[in-house]
């Protein structure tokens, strides 16, 4: 039997012991606490608004308005040519997200080799050189950079610069997922086989030689594989980054928004998950040809 | 739209090297640092608020459409199990600034529309992915469970979740690291963070101050991506 309070307390360390991952979790637990204590505590945070009639009231108006009940204009929806504008507007929204994967997919297909640890340290064949080093440093800085700073606000920058379109909404998809896209094959390529490289490497083979037949063909299906979830991704943010860039269906729903044309509000929500569930659809087949499956 | 005009619109050019000088150097005034801490922590407060709120909606949804608590032979089963599923991808189809925009228009600007907002989105991913790890739990020590005559909640918690805990707690700490990008572009709808100084910032034209906040931005990021990968490391483990 235990009794005394050290002994409990040794017990239940060697039951559990504070592993990082708990001490994160209590950490966690503590900020949670700490940031809805702020939240609900500093001024009006609206949640008891959340449960008062009047908010249910202009939510259920809202909606009715989206279906455009109690109102004696025909609904967007009831009309084909609205339909027939706003699938125009999906298609730029398509183009804008194919772009932006591109430009992605481009970026960190020119960055790969500078990125890998095992290219730039020798392991897979070739001296390690200082320049190889910094190179990787500066790389793999661009990839955190471009990152770390979401859509929205390369968009809101990039906008300062170009004139509004697709092509600045492109580019600030394209920023952001060549950081991510780079760093995930980046990491690919690391944990590759090294064993067809360094014999490239022993045969005399440069370093395109060795790109193109010792890690591309391993790399490749899972660099695909990559590009296409975050396709998914990038199409579901592209009216996001619309709202700023002026670009596809994002404008056209703030606008429609702010003009209070909430039916055509609903026809661009409608041609939205088309576009999101048309984009998962594909891009899971796309996903099944690259594995060569 | 016009595809004919100009790529740089006019004083784009001019733009471009005024916000590429002002990084030498960015604004690290002590008045400006302050604001930008306290930005951080605002984008802190309302990841964290979102993300555990898409706990709170995406585990119960998650478990129900994992199907694990449900009778094989209950004729709720199938409806129950595709109506979650069907649930859970609406909610993550539309992005979250885009359910943030909806919910501003419904119930008003408020704190509460921009953490629910982020929340349902990271729901729908968060409930998805428990449901698979779930599924994936190994099936032996449940059927000693279920032996020992231990109804489904028990076997629920003393078995399902107990083994699959170390991937969703990982999987959850790695979305936290997205729902601080999120959270620093709700300022799009109004509410306050890094994203709402940056636009402001922009909008003054004092690039370098934007340069300050993106830096803020991008280590807070690093700083999270760091955390979450060793829990993840110390989880696995």
């Amino acid at each position: 039997m235990i009794r005394s309070p050290n002994a409990i307390r040794a017990y239940r360390q060697q039951r559990q012991p504070l592993t990082f991952a708990r001490a994160s979790f209590y950490a966690f637990f503590l900020i949670a606490a700490t940031s809805w204590g702020f939240i609900l505590l500093s001024g009006d945070s609206g949640l008891t608004d959340l449960f008062t009639t009047k908010t249910w009231g202009n939510a259920g108006r809202f909606l009715s308005a989206m279906l455009g009940l109690n109102s004696e204009l025909t609904p967007a929806y009831l009309q084909a040519s609205r339909w027939m504008d706003t699938g125009k507007l999906a298609y730029h929204t398509l183009a804008m997200s194919v772009l932006a994967i591109g430009i992605a997919g481009i970026g960190a297909f020119l960055t790969l080799l500078l990125a890998a640890r095992n290219v730039s340290n020798g392991d897979l064949g070739g001296a390690p050189s200082r320049a190889g080093t910094v190179a990787y440093h500066v790389t793999r800085a661009s990839y955190i950079f471009s990152r770390g700073v979401p859509e929205l606000v390369w968009a809101m920058i990039i906008v300062f610069f170009l004139s509004p379109g697709i092509l600045p909404g492109a580019l600030a998809l394209g920023f952001h997922n060549y950081g991510i896209v780079g760093r995930l094959t980046a990491e690919v390529v690391e944990n590759l086989d090294p064993a067809p490289a360094r014999a490239l490497r022993a045969a005399g083979a440069g370093n395109t030689k060795m790109l193109l037949y010792g890690i591309l063909p391993q790399a490749l299906p899972q660099f695909i594989t990559y590009l296409l979830y975050r396709w998914e991704v990038v199409i579901r943010t592209t009216v996001v980054v619309g709202f700023v860039s002026s670009g596809g269906l994002g404008r056209e729903f703030i606008l429609r928004l702010s003009w209070f044309h909430y039916t055509d509000v609903s026809v661009i929500i409608v041609w939205y998950l088309a576009l999101v569930i048309g984009v998962d659809l594909l891009s899971a087949w796309l996903r099944r040809l690259a594995r060569f499956e | 739209m016009n595809w004919g005009g100009p790529i740089i619109h006019t004083g784009g050019g001019w733009s471009a090297i005024q916000f590429l000088t002002a990084l030498f150097p960015p604004d690290f005034s002590p008045d400006f640092l302050a604001i930008a801490f306290k930005a951080t922590w605002q984008t802190v407060t309302y990841a964290v608020a979102g993300i555990t709120l898409a706990v709170a909606i995406g585990l119960p949804l998650g478990i129900i459409a994992s199907g694990t608590i449900l009778k094989e032979s209950s004729p709720w089963r199938t409806p129950l199990i595709a109506s979650t599923r069907l649930l859970l991808g609406a909610l993550r189809a539309v992005h979250e600034l885009v359910w943030a925009v909806l919910l501003v228009a419904a119930i008003g600007l408020s704190p509460m529309a921009a953490i629910i907002a982020l929340a349902l989105p990271y729901a729908g991913i968060l409930g998805r992915i428990y449901a698979e790890l779930l599924q994936d739990v190994p099936q032996q020590p449940l059927q000693a469970l279920r032996a020992a005559g231990a109804s489904p909640l028990r076997v629920l918690l003393y078995g399902y979740l107990q083994m699959a805990l170390p991937d969703m707690l990982g999987y959850s700490f790695y979305r936290l690291e997205c729902g601080i990008r999120a959270a620093a572009i709700m300022s799009f709808v109004g509410i306050p963070g890094l994203g709402f100084q940056i636009q402001i910032s922009m909008h003054d034209l004092l690039f370098s101050q934007v340069w300050t906040l993106l830096m803020f931005l991008v280590a807070l990021i690093v700083l999270v991506d760091l955390w979450s990968t060793r829990v993840r490391r110390s989880l696995l483990a």
